[in-house]
């Protein structure tokens, strides 16, 4: 997993490039990202494996979390979460 | 003659070693200790009381050219192509690989590193496998917790390898009716690869084994022997198998940035080079790679960085391939590419049978006098070139 800090927006936000992994899976790289951040973050998500969908859909349920969008892009699946609870 | 200088004395490191040509390569091993173990080895010692003699001398393990030095490396300089140890000597080098693994961290989560010291855990030394064993056999009911704390693994199957094998241990011994057995899980699932979930949790569920899914630890109470999840959800327990997060090695780097939050050396995912460095590479679990932090990726992406050093190109296709120890003598295989999503594998008695074997063959293995039959066996399990019915994907 690659992250790094977006500055170009007002809330905080940090891109998890978990492109390519399907084991332990994106969802893993999601739960380390959500470790770290604080109410108002904005994590933006990159993934390859389809099964990110339903996973980060279930996660932000639990965690009531807000899913801001989930983008299908040619290279990969675009997540954009707003921490709403910690 | 080029010099290549190793850090780590792991197996990714030692496959590395020997794998270099010594008539083009002036090999230098660094490692803060010549106890190398074959780790998944401890799974066994902490749940079925094995033989603890996992251990062996790391220089008779390496080819007879390659040097070894028996010193902690505490820093890297990558401009300056230098590594430091902790003796304050100075080597350089024209080409670096850094294999220096993982360490448990216990004191990332609060109250952890308490229990860590009173039932031990199966992830870091014989010792502490051995404390886990001593609180399993004098186990006589209650509510045993077993799973990770953090998201970050080695071994993403060993959880759920532990929580099996404890329950085959309470069966046999007539305690099951008297003990709760708790999973808990940072993921929405006791696996996180859905496909491979799909034959573990039902048979954790046949087993009559609690799943807390997505409680991802916050904080531990010793004193009420409670454990808090950061979603807002406790469990209590009288036996805690718990698994600490894990950092990479305590080196400074120049430049810092090539380290990630948790110690990980920054690497690209297919030359291995270390981030904006053609001349270091880093391999194993040192790495931040979205892979499983196992041992056939050491020694897969040993192989890539031996043919790069030779001048033959050559690319890391993220290979996992984790044995999975399902209790009562059956077993399953994890299995997986950057490309290729985690194959759905059907547990049998063969698939364990060569977990048990690799504890005899991993020696040999470390030499290089195996590569022949790993190289057919890889080629014939290869995701990517997998048959339909095995890859199933589960999910639309």
């Amino acid at each position: 997993m690659d992250t790094k800090m977006a500055t170009a927006t007002a809330a905080p936000r940090t891109i998890v490039d978990s492109r390519g992994s399907s084991c332990p899976g994106p969802i893993t790289d999601l739960a380390l990202a959500y470790r770290r951040a604080k109410v108002g973050d904005v994590i933006e998500l990159w993934a390859t494996d389809p099964g990110v969908k339903p996973d980060v859909r279930a996660w932000a349920a639990k965690t009531r979390n807000e899913i801001v969008s989930i983008d299908d892009q040619p290279d990969k699946i675009v997540t954009i979460v707003k921490i709403l609870r910690r | 003659m080029k010099r290549v200088v190793i850090v780590g004395g792991g197996s990714g490191a030692t496959m590395l070693a020997n794998m270099l040509d010594e008539r083009r390569f002036e090999t230098i091993v660094f490692s803060k200790s010549s106890a190398h173990m074959f780790q998944p080895a401890l799974l066994y010692v902490a749940f079925k009381n094995a033989n603890p003699h996992i251990i062996r001398e790391e220089r008779r393990l390496l080819a007879r050219h390659v040097r070894f030095i028996e010193e902690p490396v505490t820093r890297i300089d990558l401009g300056a192509r230098t590594v430091a140890t902790a003796a304050g000597s100075w080597y350089d080098y024209d080409s670096l690989v850094v294999a220096t693994g993982v360490t448990t961290d216990p004191d990332q989560v609060p109250g952890l590193r308490e229990l860590d010291q009173q039932y031990g855990n199966y992830h870091s030394s014989v010792a502490w496998a051995q404390k886990v064993w001593a609180n399993l056999d004098t186990f006589r009911g209650g509510t045993i917790v077993l799973g990770q704390t953090s998201p970050v693994i080695k071994c993403p199957p060993s959880p759920v390898e532990g929580m099996l094998l404890t329950d085959e241990l309470v069966r046999r011994r007539g305690l099951r009716e008297r003990t709760r057995l708790v999973f808990i899980s940072p993921y929405p699932r006791p696996y996180p690869a859905e496909p491979m979930n799909a034959i573990v949790e039902p048979i954790m569920r046949e087993r009559g084994i609690e799943i807390m899914p997505f409680f991802d630890v916050d904080r531990i109470d010793p004193a009420s022997r409670t454990i808090y999840s950061i979603e807002g959800e406790e469990v209590h327990y009288d036996l805690p198998i718990l698994i600490p997060p894990f950092v990479g090695a305590d080196i400074a780097y120049e430049p810092a940035d090539v380290l990630d939050a948790n110690r990980f050396v920054v690497t690209d995912k297919q030359t291995l080079r270390i981030k904006g460095f053609d001349d270091a590479f880093a391999i194993g679990d040192a790495t931040n790679l979205p892979t499983s932090k196992a041992g056939v990726g050491a020694h897969l992406e040993a192989r890539v960085v031996a043919k790069l050093l030779e001048g033959t190109p050559a690319a890391f296709n993220g290979r996992t391939h984790c044995a999975v120890d399902l209790a009562y003598g059956k077993g399953t295989f994890v299995i997986g590419s950057y490309t290729a999503p985690v194959q759905k594998r059907r547990p049998d008695r063969l698939s364990h049978l060569m977990k048990m074997m690799m504890a005899h063959m991993y020696w040999l293995s470390l030499r290089g006098w195996l590569e022949p039959l790993f190289d057919w066996y890889f080629a014939r399990t290869d995701p990517d070139r997998a048959r339909p019915t095995e890859g199933v994907p589960t999910h639309a």
